[in-house]
């Protein structure tokens, strides 16, 4: 083994002992302020360090190790180049700075429920009332929807898609 | 030194080419042509012959000469795909073990990565001889959209054909390379691929050296055939409003009405319009000889098929979508594929695309070209780039219900893994039972089954209790490994879920000794296990009928009516997705309600309840499913079970919905307050 390949080895059994403990940003060696192409820029650097077609060389028993850092390299791109995702992260992290890692689907889970609160409403009662006035209003009964739009608006009172809703019933009639 | 080739194994055509001292050279054939068509035709004397030769047979014994063969890789034999190319091969299609794929051909049943393999030895032999010395180690190229039943046949028909297989590499991917390979460019690109059977697209970022696949979409059922389709359709009609005779109802009619279509399409390409001559296509009743004539205009062609074309664009949307892109945003667009030159693709591309599309590539040979750069690179003889690829179809797990959660979403960068934690349904459940499937439904039976497994032997205990890791992975090929581990006693068992191309390990060794090829380094998928104890204590199985203790045949499960299905859920509902590391509140979120479709014995709501679970009922659960959304199951679970069910009424006449309990609570591992989701309520909560 050449000194490269021996110092590419010493590297990736470093990395390897701490990958648990790294969160997204230190995977990518980035900072948590870095523009989307940063994120990109160093997905790309990681792999062309840590992707296995680069390591033929390599002995046998490095290649899961190689593998394991590649696939981290992969998982934490994959989070932080989706800006839904990485906000939902970011807030986990600086909640929980012990929580490294985050299941994608949970983060697309999480992604997808924050996007939809925003359309229906952050509260359970909001969003019951407003999923009934929407019913009422697939059923023409435009009397009961706003009726379930007010008691919606109670209790978000700033839910702007709530109010739209209601002004566009009210302009109908 | 290591020679190591690519091949373009193609559906309708298959390519060569090796990468070496800089150069990339596309391989040609004794015949001196650059590429083959993937036809195989079987001799009355046992020979087989690979190539255009080949498919000049269709005509004359089109039983014997078998095309497209791609087409039925890794497919099921009751699958849409295969059901489609029944109707219209000219050989015959048999089920074989395992619900696969068989070819009758000569008396004998082939399996399908056999007849590809016959045609990769081809490729193979194609090489031996430009480079006058034995090749082993290949790139084989898949498109983009192949799953990984349909990669793992590929693989399998490589090893048949006595070949290494280095790696699968995406065609797209294959076709950025060799178009961006030592250019050094900084480039997003558009790679447009529509070939003989399917249409692939894959938006990639170029940075000198990294190829990254931003996204892929495609559809597996549209293609260059589809257009000879329309052409075939058109003379046949015609022919039967003039003479009263069905042209398609004769086989041998058929193959010649095939032959022509597809001939005037490509002379469409150069020409704007071309003469379709079929001598002696029929016979009157009387017997004389009717011959079929006539004109075929760009014009008319443009009609026939151009709302295929549109439907390609459809794809590309999704693609462009997938990677939040605009049109603007891209700096090229490469095509790929034979009907890529036919002009009015061209035209169609660019008025997509709103720019030209780059003509410096050869779309037939670009990606077994790609192909070559990369296996060189892989031995080390040629510079390396880095291919980041992704996984075109999402990862899903079975859950109760006939439901499919997602583990990990399409167009994610591989190699990638992850870790779900499960637990145990049941009171001292002995094991538990995971399905893999790939696809973009909720409702598993509309995703591919990869294959399923039983994992056991974990602690005897309560339900819930039980903590069972399974861990998903896909590798650089796009080949899902899944592991199940149970964390307390570390015991692990692995399968590499392998189920579709119907072979087992030991037939295809079977194989590979029939074809009298050198056996290559085996990559031996099946049965791998870690720990001393394991094998006592668990059972994988990674293709069920071969193993002892396997599970049932997973499709007597998927085609059963109510009754059998809640056999099913009952299995399945071990496996219910339980993240044991997320907050408690967000329990409901992370695990969308499972949903139990046509519950025949569904038993009354659990009362109490703060709700997991919603059944629909009887013909409408399918509306049902597209109304009710996420979200609206997300707002009724606050909701009463009046209220809910009226809510749901109004939004799906059709289904009446019940909320049943399965509060947060019990997911996250308290069993007391689990309330039973299949009726026997009495010893569950
Ligand atoms: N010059 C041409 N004009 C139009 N279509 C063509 C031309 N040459 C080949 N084709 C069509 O391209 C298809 C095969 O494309 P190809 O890229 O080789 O497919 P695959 O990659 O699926 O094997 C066939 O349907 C064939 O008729
Ligand atoms: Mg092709």
């Amino acid at each position: 083994m050449g000194a490269v390949a021996a110092q590419a080895t010493t590297e990736i059994r470093a990395l390897a002992q701490i990958l648990d403990e790294l969160d997204y940003y230190n995977v990518l060696e980035i900072t948590p302020d870095a523009s989307a192409s940063e994120v990109r820029a160093a997905y790309h650097r990681a792999t062309r360090r840590f992707h296995p077609d680069g390591h033929r060389q390599i002995g046998d028993d490095m290649r899961p190790v190689l593998g394991r850092i590649a696939k981290r390299v992969a998982e934490a791109y994959s989070v932080l180049r989706d800006p839904r995702r990485r906000q939902v992260y970011d807030q986990q992290i600086r909640g929980d700075s012990a929580r490294v890692r985050m299941p994608l689907v949970q983060a697309e889970a999480e992604a997808e429920r924050q996007s939809r609160d925003a359309r229906l409403g952050k509260t359970p009662n909001g969003r019951r009332y407003f999923v009934l006035a929407q019913a009422d209003v697939a059923r023409g009964d435009k009397v009961a929807a706003e009726r379930n739009l007010r008691t919606a608006l109670t209790f978000e009172p700033d839910n702007g898609v709530f109010k739209d809703l209601l002004g566009q019933l009210r302009g109908k009639r | 030194m290591a020679t190591a080739i690519g091949i373009d194994l193609g559906t309708s055509n298959s390519c060569v080419a090796i990468a070496r001292r800089g150069r990339v050279e596309v391989l040609e054939n004794s015949y001196g042509e650059p590429i083959s068509a993937s036809v195989v035709h079987f001799g009355d004397d046992g020979t087989s012959l690979v190539g255009n030769q080949a498919k000049a047979c269709a005509v004359q014994d089109p039983e014997n000469t078998i095309s497209a063969a791609k087409r039925l890789m890794g497919r099921y034999f009751f699958s849409e795909e295969v059901k489609k190319a029944k109707a219209v091969c000219s050989y015959k299609i048999v089920e074989g073990p395992n619900h696969s794929v068989r070819v009758k051909v000569r008396e004998q049943a082939l399996a399908v990565p056999e007849i590809s393999a016959l045609v990769l030895r081809e490729m193979k032999e194609i090489a031996d001889a430009r480079l006058g010395q034995p090749v082993c180690q290949a790139v084989i190229t898949v498109p983009a959209y192949f799953n990984d039943n349909q990669r793992q046949a590929t693989r399998d028909a490589g090893r048949i054909a006595g070949l290494e297989v280095l790696r699968l590499l995406n065609e797209p991917t294959a076709a950025a390379l060799a178009y961006g390979f030592g250019k050094g460019l900084a480039q997003r690109v558009a790679v447009y691929d529509l070939g003989g059977g399917t249409f692939d697209i894959s938006i990639l970022e170029i940075g000198s050296d990294v190829f990254e696949v931003l996204s892929t979409c495609g559809d597996t059922y549209l293609g260059g055939e589809d257009f000879d389709d329309r052409v075939i359709d058109l003379l046949a009609e015609e022919f039967q409003a003039q003479h009263q005779i069905n042209l398609r109802k004769d086989r041998y009619a058929l193959e010649k009405l095939k032959v022509a279509a597809e001939s005037a399409k490509k002379a469409l390409s150069a020409d704007d319009e071309t003469r379709i001559q079929i001598e002696g296509v029929a016979k009157t009743p009387e017997g004389a000889a009717l011959s079929l004539e006539r004109t075929l205009t760009r014009v008319e062609f443009a009609a026939l098929v151009s709302d295929l074309i549109q439907r390609t664009f459809k794809v590309c949307d999704e693609a462009l979508q997938q990677a939040n892109l605009t049109v603007r945003d891209l700096d090229g667009v490469i095509l790929v594929g034979g009907p890529t030159r036919l002009p009015l693709v061209r035209e169609a591309v660019e008025q997509y695309f709103q720019r030209e599309p780059k003509t410096d590539v050869d779309p037939d040979q670009v990606v077994a070209m790609g192909a070559a750069i990369h296996a060189a690179a892989l031995v080390g003889e040629e510079q390396e780039s880095r291919l980041l690829d992704v996984t075109p179809l999402s990862l899903r797990i079975g859950v109760a219900g006939g439901l499919a959660e997602t583990i990990i979403e399409r167009n994610t960068p591989v190699p990638i893994e992850q870790t779900s934690v499960f637990t145990t349904f049941k009171d001292f459940q002995q094991s538990v039972r995971i399905r893999v499937y790939q696809g973009e439904s909720r409702r598993a039976e509309e995703n591919e089954l990869l294959g399923e497994f039983e994992f056991s032997g974990f602690k005897n205990a309560r339900r819930g209790e039980v903590r069972i890791e399974v861990t998903f992975e896909i590798d650089t090929d796009g080949i899902v490994k899944v592991t199940a581990r149970d964390p307390d006693t570390a015991q692990a068992a692995s399968t590499q879920i392998h189920l579709s191309s119907g072979l087992s390990e030991e037939e295809i060794r079977g194989l590979i000794d029939k074809h009298h090829a050198p056996a290559a380094p085996s990559a031996a998928p099946g049965l791998e296990t870690s720990g001393a104890t394991l094998a006592a204590v668990a059972s994988v199985a990674a293709n069920p009928p071969a193993l002892a203790g396997a599970p049932a045949d997973p499709f007597d499960a998927l085609n059963a009516c109510a009754g059998e299905i809640e056999f099913d859920a009952e299995q399945l509902e071990a496996a219910a997705n339980i993240p044991l590391e997320g907050p408690a509140d967000s329990a409901f979120e992370l695990d969308p309600a499972p949903l139990e479709i046509g519950a025949a014995a569904a038993p009354s709501g659990g009362g109490a309840g703060d709700a997991g679970e919603i059944e629909l009922d009887g013909a409408g659960a399918d509306d049902a499913l597209d109304v009710l959304d996420e979200a609206d199951l997300d707002s009724l679970a606050a909701l009463s079970d009046d209220e809910a069910a009226s809510a749901a009424e109004d939004s799906a006449p059709e289904a009446t919905t019940q909320r049943r309990a399965a509060p947060a609570g019990g997911l996250f591992g308290s069993p007391d307050s689990d309330l039973s989701i299949f009726g026997d309520e009495d010893d569950e909560i």
